[in-house]
């Protein structure tokens, strides 16, 4: 069985341009929320063991050490999640101090679980880093990219896939960044240092599919004539096919068991790995295929 | 078909080959699981004991290294400020900021393993400090922010003040009181008022108040007073008169009664030698052996005391004839007490050889010290010390780090030795003058945060206002020494520029939780690989396992941290090993149904499948050296697990797998069956002509 994934590929690029254009829109329009790794502020997560007190009578605390930003949210075990600027440690404790003096009774104890401030300095120096992190790490790629397609193939030439793989990279990012950007206006959902992390590991892990799939398709026009380049492409895709999904699927289902049993911290970064990595499969088979496919219509047309 | 394409030559690799390997894989396995899991090994290992006594060592039983987000604890990053300090001198300073930083953390809070570290972000320097554990974040941040002290002190020898008539009167005046109160109590005790009762109506002890006074089993060294008190009296007994201790008076009753330490009684005689310690005597070694050889022929348990008076070194023998009474363990050098507890009563030792010379020991006796449970009621009283703080060794001379200009590492210029030298100011220059010159001949102290750092003798006043401080340095320790030095006189001020904090309740449920997660997910792969793959999957999952237990003993044996990111990166490396896997047998399914024989299959799967598993890893390890080089704890951990993780799996994916494969595929027809993905029952021609 033999699908015809070619006969399709206008409608798979039509598609995929679509979905990329419109998180490149959500990621213009609302941009990321940035997180306080990369703002600088405060987090402050506290658990009651009885009753929690109303988030307007927090935000009002916090507005008595002149802190005005405050966001406060509620969790689900009873707790509290609060947003604000960076505060120093003197003031960390006296909200404490207020906190407890106001709501901490005998049965009613109340826990710090987190804490973090982060200072303008620190979070200035972890996004430059970050900045610098995602260009060697694409810079890197494509350095490989480049050297994994050095050999000459015909009739596409060696940089021509490579460009490509790019472009089916590029898809997988706009779309893990534009899921974020909907998240975070809809959600409040934070991009913080793990989701460059998780940013930047599938850059490095959804290229490989896509070689895998480019090495089978070159592999084949070794064997057999390039004359229907389009069908050679298509048998490429179908024998890589199994393969792509069972990958993926292993590499999803530790992914998806971390989503929903691995604790709130990890949340949104096991959630970008999880886009991704999905998107990763997805892009080479329905991006990175087809488009070889229309490179080589290009070139028979323009020769 | 028919067209040329590359054949691959799979290479020959003999049977008993293949069983050297596979058991080698056996082996590693059973290795790094009892790495993971000493704890089961040692039980095996107990019960082996038990059985037949072998004496097989156990294994350490150290854990992972958890992350703070796991643990709990505090990350804090301050930013040092160094405009005060001169350029060339800036990295010393910070480097001494964080020597200071953390021995308080060491002392003062008693964290076992802190990190404290400096970095550099462009100008700037920084000192990022971990404390794994750490609860009172507040108290820890308040320590840290605090300036240095460096003081220097001189001996205190000034007896303490005598007390006012108006204080003396106090003082008569409170453990009258007290004595009243005490006697009151102990009246009461021996009516028929519970003992307990009366402990919470009186005693002052706050430790045992609510616990009807008990005390616990006391020893001579700690309750030297109630315990004598307790040897003349049996168990039920309330004490008939007040016990007085050195901190107030004591109303007793023993509750039990148990046999404790062991106590020696012995004599000895001790001939020291030149160089030993405390020795005054001129003999040599050699001479001191022979002596004491000597002594042991003539001596008997009658004749001891004698011979002790005419011959033993110790001061004061003449008079005492070597008598050491009564001790315990604890209380003598170590070899001398081996030997007085293990050899039997009435007898001779053999020539015991200790710091202080040679000894020969006469044990008298041995008895065993009863220990006794005691409920007290207690009664504060007071004494002098309490009104007159008793005396410091040291006191101050208001020479401090202000004074002191800076201290360097310098060589002596004759003897080229290492030394630590000082520049005080103008004003320190004439107290250190004036110091020097009061102390000649005797130690001055230099404290930092109230801790003696050095305490070198004075051997001439100096009043140039520069000093040295020589005594065999290695080059290491006289820059520590001045590091610490300039950190009270250069003081960095430090300013907290980032915390984060999580609770230990948080730290251990994330870690369950994310436990839990791995181990859904492992098991998920497994099932699917075995479901999917059949007989070659089972395969893979061995190696999967010893992939596990292979990643998992390196990161514990090679310490790293292992984060809430780490575990993840572990477990997405989890899927990533089975990809190797997923590869190859895919191309074996290709080609069984191109109707090749099941060994050839095999090998050319692993061949064909190696480039594009190359690929998919260097890709992902491209991501993980930047990752790991954008540095965080957060995203190192992940990083590193993953390359760890991305690594090793290419060895057991591959290497393991392809072994195994060869041992088991054997044992099948060549055309392979039903337990293989891929296998059809038509034979095609090609593989008729391979089967020759």
């Amino acid at each position: 069985m033999t699908i015809p994934f070619i006969k399709y590929s206008k409608l798979m690029l039509i598609t995929s341009g679509l979905v990329a254009v419109l998180s490149v829109f959500f990621f213009l329009k609302w941009g990321l929320n940035a997180g306080i790794d990369f703002t600088g502020g405060s987090l402050m997560e506290l658990s009651f063991n009885k009753d929690r007190p109303q988030v307007e009578e927090v935000v009002q605390i916090f507005k008595g050490v002149q802190l005005n930003d405050t966001i406060v949210q509620k969790t689900d075990n009873n707790g509290l999640i609060i947003r604000t600027n960076f505060v120093n440690e003197d003031t960390h404790q006296k909200i404490l101090k207020e906190v407890r003096d106001k709501y901490q009774t005998q049965d009613n104890t109340i826990r710090e679980d987190r804490f973090e401030t982060v200072g303008p300095s620190v979070s200035q120096a972890l996004k430059q880093r970050a900045w610098w992190a995602v260009i060697f790490v694409s810079l890197g790629i494509i350095a490989y990219v480049a050297y994994a397609f050095r050999q000459v193939s015909r009739p596409v030439a060696s940089w021509k896939y490579g460009a490509l793989a790019i472009v089916a990279l590029v898809h997988d990012i706009l779309l893990v960044v534009g899921v974020f950007a909907v998240l975070g206006h809809y959600f409040g959902t934070e991009v913080d240092v793990g989701f460059v992390v998780a940013l930047l590991t599938v850059l490095g892990y959804s290229v490989n599919d896509t070689i895998v799939v480019y090495d089978r398709i070159r592999e084949n026009l070794i064997r057999h004539s390039a004359d229907n380049f389009p069908e050679v492409v298509n048998n490429g895709l179908n024998q890589t096919l199994m393969r792509s999904i069972n990958t993926t699927a292993k590499t999803l289902l530790p992914l998806v068991a971390l989503y929903f049993f691995g604790g709130a911290t990890i949340h949104s970064f096991v959630l970008a790995l999880l886009i991704g990595i999905a998107s990763g499969a997805y892009s080479s088979i329905f991006i990175a295929a087809p488009l070889l496919v229309v490179v080589e219509k290009w070139q028979r047309r323009n020769a | 078909m028919g067209k040329k394409y590359n054949v691959v030559k799979a290479k020959v690799i003999s049977r008993s080959q293949v069983k050297w390997r596979v058991a080698g894989a056996i082996a590693l396995l059973v290795v790094c699981l009892a790495l993971v899991a000493p704890k089961y090994v040692n039980s095996g290992i107990n019960w082996v004991n038990n059985k037949v006594n072998l004496g097989v060592p156990k294994l350490p039983e150290s854990g992972f290294n958890l992350g703070l987000d796991l643990q709990g604890g505090a990350h804090l990053i301050y930013r040092a400020n160094t405009a005060n300090i001169p350029g060339s001198d800036v990295a010393n300073s910070v480097e001494g900021v964080r020597d200071v930083i953390e021995r308080r953390v060491r002392g003062g809070l008693g964290v076992a393993e802190p990190l404290v570290q400096t970095t550099k972000v462009g100008e700037e320097y920084r000192i990022i400090v971990e404390l794994p554990g750490v609860t009172d974040v507040n108290t820890a941040i308040k320590m840290i922010g605090e300036t240095p002290v460096l003081e220097f002190k001189e001996e205190n020898n000034e007896p303490p003040r005598d007390l006012t008539k108006e204080e003396q009167k106090q003082l008569d005046a409170f453990n009258a009181a007290a004595e009243k109160k005490a006697k009151e109590a102990m009246w009461a005790s021996w009516g028929k008022t519970d003992f307990a009762t009366l402990v919470t109506k009186y005693s002052e002890d706050t430790k045992s108040i609510n616990n009807g006074g008990n005390i616990g089993f006391i020893t001579a060294e700690i309750y030297p007073e109630i315990y004598k008190w307790a040897q003349g009296h049996k168990v039920g007994d309330v004490s008939r008169e007040l016990i007085k201790s050195f901190d107030g008076l004591n109303v007793a009753k023993i509750i039990s009664e148990k046999d404790g330490d062991k106590q020696v009684t012995a004599s000895h005689i001790l001939i020291c030698y030149q160089g030993a310690e405390g020795c005054t005597g001129q003999l040599s070694k050699e001479d001191a052996k022979t002596k004491i050889e000597e002594l042991k022929k003539e001596a008997t348990p009658a004749n001891f005391t004698e011979l002790a008076k005419k011959n033993s070194t110790e001061p004061g023998a003449a008079e005492r004839g070597g008598d050491l009474g009564a001790f315990s363990k604890g209380q003598m050098v170590p070899e001398f007490e081996k030997v007085a507890f293990e050899m039997p009563v009435n007898t001779i030792s053999d020539v015991v050889e200790t710091k202080f010379g040679y000894h020969l020991i006469y044990k008298k006796a041995e008895t065993t010290l009863k220990t006794y449970e005691v409920a007290r009621i207690y009664i504060k009283t007071k004494s002098k010390t309490d009104i007159v703080p008793a005396q410091d060794q040291w006191k101050t001379t208001g020479l401090s780090g202000k004074q002191l200009k800076r201290a360097e590492v310098t060589n002596d210029q004759q003897s080229g030795q290492v030394q630590v030298s000082l520049q005080f100011n103008d004003e320190g220059t004439k107290l250190f003058g004036e110091i020097t010159t009061r102390n000649t001949n005797k130690p001055v102290a230099i404290f930092l945060d109230g801790e003696p750092i050095s305490v070198p003798r004075v051997n001439e006043p100096i009043t140039s206002g520069s000093a040295v401080i020589t005594g065999g340095f290695t080059w290491a320790e006289a820059k520590l020494m001045a590091q610490r030095l300039n950190s009270g006189a250069l003081p960095v001020p430090v300013e907290l520029i980032s915390q984060q904090k999580v609770d230990a309740t948080l730290g251990a449920d994330s870690l369950t939780k994310s436990v839990k997660a791995g181990l859904i997910g492992f098991l998920a792969v497994i099932v699917f690989m075995v479901l999917y793959y059949r007989l070659p999957g089972v395969l893979a999952v061995f190696a999967l396992l010893l992939y596990a237990t292979l990643s998992l003993a390196i990161f514990k044996s090679v310490g790293v941290t292992l984060t809430l990111s780490g575990i993840a990166g572990f477990i997405l490396s989890v899927g990533m090993a089975v990809d190797a896997n997923v590869l190859i047998f895919e191309r074996l399914k290709e080609e069984l149904r191109a109707g090749k024989s099941l060994r050839t299959a095999m090998e050319e799967s692993f061949v064909r499948a190696w480039p594009s598993i190359r690929d998919s890893n260097i890709t992902t390890l491209i991501s993980c050296v930047f990752l790991i080089w954008m540095g965080g704890g957060f995203v190192k951990g992940f990083a590193v697990t993953l390359a760890i993780g991305v690594l090793i799996s290419m060895f057991t994916a591959i290497t393991i797998t392809r072994n195994i494969m060869r041992f088991v595929l054997p044992l099948f027809s060549d055309e392979g069956n039903w337990m293989f993905w891929g296998y059809t029952k038509k034979k095609s021609e090609e593989n008729l002509t391979i089967k020759q």
